[in-house]
Parts: structure tokens; sequence; C-alpha cells
């Protein structure tokens, strides 16, 4: 159990810069899920918590020593690899009790613990076989006993969950979530799944091209996106996103094809006459009578999947695809307007230049 | 799917194919039948110059207790027995240990390290055959087994480091990351998790050393002389004396040493496996 301090976390690749600089301050027992697109160093920054990469600035913090120059094996950490990397010749029980023995634990205790894990994770009846012999979802709880057993001060998953099937994942994940809230120790969790992020976490981090761009709860992270890329990032279907300008006094803004949104007293007075980019969430829309619609939407496709209704269209002149979800099933007809509404706390706005989030 | 299996083609291909493999079997082990045969033909035979049909008696027990009895066989096999153990034990150890620096650690002259191992294997050993018996005779090691085994090493470690390097390198690399978390220290990681899987690598390896290094003549040649380091190979060589030829005697020996590279061979059969590392990674 400890807490994990990142302060100015980079690290290069010869000239190349991965992290650019990564402040984070994670507490003790907290599930904290580092979440981004392929290549937006996320791994990268797992890697560099755990000691399988040297830093290049700043110092990382376990507990409260500093440990930049520690060597994994002295961080008092414990990871759980993408491919689970169980050691193919040993019997499960021995994977999970041979860092035991290395340390030199009595036999009673390596039992002791083994047993213990076997019996959380369900793999009793697993101990004599060989990796070779389990399904997916075994080997990915083997992997995690050979964790549990150590009682390390922190847990590193990078992706744990990447390569089991679909169904499996939810299962594992419900009990990665309820493995958490018994153990209680401090979880460092790397995904590009905004689900497993979502579900998973105390807090997120979001990552993009290398930088922490937005740390924060899940619903933090989804209803005050700090950056178009998170607001772009977080919600499946895609927030839609619209360029427009503010007027002047900040009470509305206007979009390209001359539509104009009221902001009611939402209004932006300190931005008045700023491109922006607006973002709604398609779950946020509200089907209206026609005369309270805000935006009339052109239907292209209709998506049922039975528990939602994907609308696909365009508003009047703008031909970017525009995405609606409406609960529950609608039978609407291609190329018919939809008077829709969103209420103006639903909107997002960014600057249009750097993509930072605008608000009051 | 390349090769086309032969089932598919014709059926006038398909008995051709049948015919004529045989017969290239046979042609192809022509050299071999000849030495068996010779190996139980008489002298007489051999000096009327019947080499090829029918033996006029069959020497085969002759023969065969003749060369233990009337020449130094044993001696001869028990010195390639002390050169190619010793060498084939001492090759894998450090081409192991180099093989896995090579494989698994980071360093700057890595990749250049790793091509004077190959570069190594591109030099024709008969150039250095002056330099190498200078030097075995300035270090005391001329006519010695030890000077073949550390010789023999030296110039087999470039290839088995090269052959370690790779297979090493193919293993899940978390698989070692993941030992390092573990707190495993990096000799362990060598000893009980690199070593156990790399076992059909140095199987392979132990029995092409073992048949390279059993079978050399060239360096038994140039460094030893006397009978008491001579290697089977060097030694059947005086089974051919200066006025006589006893080429059923040579044939007979050539059949024996023969034997313990085919019997390591089958020994070490059960190790030759594939997917030791199933069940590491999703796989």
């Amino acid at each position: 159990m400890a807490h994990v301090s990142l302060q100015g976390v980079r690290k290069s690749f010869d000239s190349l810069e991965i992290l650019h600089g990564i402040d984070c301050e994670i507490e003790d027992g907290e599930f904290i899920v580092i979440l981004g697109p392929s290549g937006c160093g996320k791994s990268t920054l797992l890697r560099v918590i755990a000691g399988l990469e040297t830093l290049s600035g700043g110092t990382v913090t376990i507990g409260e020593k500093i440990v930049n120059e520690l060597e994994p094996a002295d961080r008092d950490i414990a990871m759980v690899f993408q491919n689970y990397a169980l050691y193919p010749h040993m019997t499960v029980y021995k994977n999970m009790a041979y860092s035991l023995k290395i340390r030199g634990l009595s036999k009673t205790e390596i039992e002791q613990r083994v047993q213990d894990a076997a019996k959380i994770l369900e793999l009793g009846d697993l101990l004599h076989r060989k990796p070779r012999q389990l399904s997916g979802g075994q080997r990915q709880r083997v992997a995690m006993g050979r964790c549990i057993v150590r009682e390390p001060k922190v847990f590193l998953f990078d992706e744990p969950l990447s390569n089991l099937d679909a169904k499996l994942r939810v299962q594992m994940r419900f009990e990665l979530r309820q493995l958490h809230e018994s153990l209680k120790i401090t979880s460092i969790y790397v995904t590009h799944d905004q689900v497993e992020a979502m579900t998973l976490a105390d807090r997120l981090i979001v990552m993009d091209g290398g930088n922490a761009a937005q740390i924060g709860s899940p619903l933090e992270v989804y209803e005050q996106p700090m950056t178009k890329f998170v607001a772009g990032f977080i919600g499946s279907p895609a927030i839609n996103f619209f360029n427009g300008k503010m007027s002047g006094d900040g009470s509305q803004v206007e979009l390209v094809d001359s539509t104009c949104l009221s902001l009611g007293k939402n209004g932006l007075k300190k931005h008045g006459g700023s491109e922006v980019t607006l973002g709604i969430r398609p779950e946020d829309f509200k089907v209206v009578e026609d005369d309270q619609a805000m935006i009339h939407l052109q239907v292209d496709m209709v998506e049922t999947l039975g528990a939602d209704t994907l609308i696909h269209g365009h508003l009047g002149k703008i031909d970017t695809d525009f995405i609606v979800r409406l609960s529950g099933t609608h039978h609407l007809k291609r190329g018919i307007k939809l008077p829709l509404s969103v209420s103006p706390e639903k909107l997002h706005f960014f600057e249009s230049q750097n993509g930072n989030r605008i608000q009051n | 799917m390349f090769p086309k299996p032969i089932e598919k083609s014709s059926e006038a291909l398909q008995r051709t194919y049948k015919a004529i493999l045989p017969i290239a079997l046979f042609i192809w082990l022509l050299p071999l039948l000849a030495v068996m045969l010779t190996s139980i033909r008489s002298a007489g035979d051999i000096n009327a110059g019947n080499y090829w049909g029918w033996p006029t008696e069959f020497n085969l027990i002759n023969n065969y207790t003749d060369i233990f009895l009337n020449s130094k066989i044993g001696l001869y096999i028990l010195n390639s027995f002390k050169v190619t153990i010793p060498t084939v034990l001492l090759t894998l150890t450090i081409s192991c240990l180099t093989g896995y620096a090579l494989a698994i650690y980071r360093f700057r002259v890595n990749m250049f390290l790793f091509f004077v191992f190959i570069a190594g294997n591109f030099v024709p050993f008969q150039i250095l055959m002056v330099p190498v018996r200078d030097l075995s005779l300035q270090l005391g090691l001329y006519d010695t087994t030890t000077g073949l085994v550390l010789f023999h090493s030296a110039f087999q470690t470039g290839f088995c480091t090269l052959f370690m390097r790779n297979f090493m390198k193919a293993l899940p690399f978390e698989l070692i990351e993941s030992a390092r978390i573990d707190g495993i220290s990096e000799f362990k990681i060598f000893r009980y998790i690199v070593l156990p899987l790399v076992r059909p690598a140095l199987a392979a390896l132990a029995v092409l050393i073992f048949t390279f290094i059993w079978n050399d003549y060239f360096w038994a040649t140039v460094l030893v002389q006397g009978d008491h380091a001579l290697p089977v190979t060097a030694g059947l060589q005086s089974l051919n004396g200066q006025w006589i030829s006893q080429w059923q005697l040579v044939s007979a020996g050539s059949i024996i040493a023969a034997f313990p590279p085919v019997i390591l061979f089958f020994l070490l059969q059960r190790h030759f496996i594939a997917g030791l590392t199933l069940g590491a990674t999703k796989g």
C-alpha cells in the first residue's frame, strides 16, 4: 500500500520524446486508469513507473521513496502484462510461488499465500497444470495470481484484458474491480478501451501525444472534458463537433450554415466573438416539437440497436456526419427533418485554435 | 500450398515420381553402401579390384575384430570423446551466456559485438592453419587433446552464439521483464527461465557440434601427431601404412566411428520439440 507520485516525468528514445512531462498524484489504494489511443505513451508511462524504462527527466515516487534509480525488483511493484508472460515450463503453482521462493519465504508461508490467491481467483483445481493447458481467461487469472501473492505496494496492469474475447473481458473487468475492492492495493491500469476505463477507474489519466490531457474521475472527464481531444476520445458513439462563431455578447453561437444556438443564461460573455468548436454528445439530444427545436437534423440512416437507436444525419448544408442517440426504438424515414433540442449546459465549447475548453 | 503435394499431380507423374525416388535414394546412399560392403570384404578381393561385385568371402566378424585387435582404434575413439565432449560442453556453455547477453541486454556495442561473432564464421579456417599451429606450440598445447578442445571451442562459439542469440531473441521478452519485476536475479532468470526454454536449441546445437567435432579431420592432423591424442578420424588414416592399404579395416573403422553421433542424435531426439513457450503468452 502506497501512494505514487509522478513529477514532470519525461521519457525520450534518442531524440524522440515520448512523454513530455507528466504530473500526477495517485492516492493510496486508488485505482487509476491511463487511457489513450495507441502511440500516446501510456504503456511507456507504465513501464517507466515499473522501472523497465529509465526516466529522462522528473521523478517517480512510490510510498516515501524516490525510485528513479531503483531496479524494478526493488520497487515493490507487481505487473500484469498484456500477453501474461507466464513461465511456460512451470505449473500454475510454481508460477505463483517462484518469486516468493526467491524472496526466501518459508514453505508454509508460500503455500498459504498461493492457496489464498488461488481461492480468490478460483484457480484451486488448476494449480498443477502448465500454462499451455489453460484457456486465455485462466492464464489471465494466473498472471494476476502471480502478482497478488507478492502483496506488493502497487499493481501495474498493461492492457491485461485486451487478449480476451468480449464476454470474458466483461467478466474479468467485473472481477478485477471486485478484487480491488477487497485488496485495496494502489493500481495503475493502462488501456485504450474506454468502457474498461470508465468502469474500473477511480480516476482517469487521459493521455494525448505524450501529455496528460486530463486527470479526473470518469464522470468528470465525460461531463467536463478539458480539451477537444478528450471530448472526442471519451464517449461512444463519439461526440459531434461543429465549427461556429460566438456572438458578440456570448449569448448564442452561430454555426457555419448560419443556424443559431442560444446559450440561454449559460452565455460565455468573456468569449464573445471568438471562433469556437462546439461539441454535443449524441446522447444529449431530445426530440422536441417543431417550434421548440434548436436544430433540425436531416436523417440519412437509422441504426436500431434494440435498447437504443442511432440516427445518422447532417445539419442543413453542413456535410459532416452527425450522430444522435435516442433511447428506445424509433422508426424514422430517411430524409425527414427531425426537430432536436439540447439543454444549454450540455454544450461543450472549445477554442478553435488549441482545442482547450471554454467555460465561465 | 507450396510445394504442391504429390498426391494432387497427374497419375503418370506420380508413377514416375515413385519409380525415380528409390533410384535417387540408392545413388545418394551408394558411397555409404560401398563403405559397408568394403568393410566385410577380404583384403584379397580389394587387391583383385573386386570393389562392387559379390564378395568372395564374408569377413564381417574378422574385420570388425581385427580393427580392435590390430589397431589402436579403441584409444583413438577415447581420444575423440576426450576432444568432443568437453568441446560441446564448453561451446554450449559459452554460447548460451554470450547469446543471452546479446539477446537480452541493450547496450551500445551490442550489434557490433554480434557482427563480430558472425564475422568470425566467414574466416576460412584453413587460412589459420599455420598461425594456430604456431600458437599451440608456443602455448605448449601442441599434440594434446586440451589444445584441440580449446581451438575447436574457439572456432565453434561464433556460430553457436549466433544460433543461441537468435533463439533467445525469439522468446517473449515480457517473460524476462516479468521475472525482473518479480525480483529474480539475472543469473536465475538465465538458469531457471531462459535455459529450460531453449532446450530444443541446445539439443540441436549439441548434435550439430558433436558431429562436426567428431568428424573433424583437419585440426586433428594439424594440431596432433602422437597416438596419445589422435582422434579416430585421423587415427584411421594410420591403418593405411606406407606400403599396404588395408581398406577393409579403414572401412570397418569408419562405420564404427560413425556410430556415436548417430546414437547421440537418437538420445537427444526427444528434446527436439517445438512450442516449449506455448502458454507463456496468449498464443
